[in-house]
């Protein structure tokens, strides 16, 4: 299953997270295996300052 | 999925700019945009010595870093807020950046040295937490930057938060922040000069840059800011950016071409004269500051800074 993909299916807009795989990037076209361990990291943050 | 530029394997996929890219070109795209953005709006001058307020977050440690990457002497300025832990893990990052780097980095603790932190000032003054912190740390890094002499205040807006508070202004029509939503603030009456130089790049891609330039930053989100209307707008915006790669840039860089000096016209004609804050002693319209308002109400005690505003136009920022 691609990045894309898997986002899509947890309904996570693309534009708001990264997806890391063993402390590297992933683009959204990578596949991924049944056996990978990913983080999908928030990318919004912050109040009004 | 290959990089634009060298053609091996892309880490990062920015649509926006119809473009991928490995570590080391995605580097350097990051370093090429923030150095357009200084140039493009003279935000920073070679020589300058540049204050950075840092969070311990994303985005205050990456233009931190890249600053420096790009040969300016920058400092930094960190506030600890009072919010429990999540000050306590957000001032640790903010140090270990510094220390690994060898790094000024000044900390000013507002529980030690105001007497209040921003839970208990924003329950006292009816404020929204952000307001509350979003005008203490406007007081704090505008009175650091002038105590130490520096040329330019730096913060790590980024185009997401500059599109979310443009949003904001417009769905509001506060024709008065429309008027100062700018990535340059000049110095004028006291105040230091303000810069943005992240304008040019999203969040996702300040995310991404800490991640392939092994910076360690706080992740999660201040427990203060979850639900707030600034968030909402992000999340609106990003909705958009999916379906139609580019806007927000075309929003908020649209602004600054074709209306951004119309609204910044009519504040000049209203700007109120300034004065000094008969407490603390920096510029306000008011005799006593918004600050040492929001200190007396939360029961702490304001100090006296060394800003020195000239008399004329001018409101508080």
């Amino acid at each position: 299953m691609s990045v894309t993909k898997l986002l899509g299916r947890l309904h996570l807009n693309r534009e708001s997270v990264l997806l890391v795989r063993n402390d590297t990037l992933v683009p959204g076209d990578a596949m991924l295996d049944d056996v990978d361990v990913v983080e999908i990291r928030p990318v919004i943050s912050g109040g009004v300052s | 999925m290959k990089c634009r530029v060298c053609r091996g394997p892309a880490v990062i996929d920015l649509r926006r700019h119809n473009s991928n890219f490995c570590a080391e070109h995605f580097t350097k795209f990051c370093r090429d945009q923030v150095a357009k953005a200084i140039s493009d709006f003279g935000m920073i001058q070679p020589t300058d010595r540049v204050l950075v307020a840092v969070s311990g977050g994303k985005d205050s440690l990456a233009v931190w870093d890249l600053l420096l990457a790009l040969g300016y002497q920058a400092d930094g300025l960190y506030v600890g807020l009072g919010i429990g832990e999540y000050s306590d893990s957000s001032g640790g990052y903010a140090r270990r950046f510094a220390e690994s780097r060898g790094l000024g980095l000044e900390v000013i603790d507002l529980p030690d040295e105001y007497g209040y932190d921003i839970p208990t000032g924003a329950r006292a003054a009816k404020r929204a937490p952000c307001s509350a912190c979003g005008l203490t740390k406007r007081h704090l890094f505008d009175e650091a930057a002038v105590r130490g002499r520096y040329d330019v205040l730096v913060t790590g807006h980024n185009l997401d938060d500059e599109a979310a508070v443009l949003f904001g202004n417009v769905l509001h029509w506060h024709t008065e922040y429309l008027g100062r939503q700018h990535p340059v603030l000049p110095a004028r009456d006291g105040f230091p000069k303000k810069v943005k130089p992240l304008v040019r790049l999203g969040e996702r891609e300040m995310a991404a840059y800490c991640i392939v330039s092994g910076i360690d930053y706080v992740v999660e989100e201040c427990p203060m800011a979850a639900g707030n209307r600034h968030l909402g707008y992000k999340e609106a915006l990003n909705q958009i950016e999916l379906g139609s790669p580019g806007a927000k840039a075309d929003f908020y860089f649209g602004f600054l071409r074709n209306a951004a000096a119309t609204f910044a016209a009519g504040n000049a004609e209203s700007r109120e004269a300034l004065g000094l804050c008969e407490r603390c002693g920096s510029p306000s319209s008011a005799e006593v500051c918004a600050f040492c308002r929001l200190v007396e109400r939360a029961g702490g005690a304001a100090r006296p800074v060394a800003l020195v505003p000239r008399r004329g136009a001018g409101g508080e920022q």
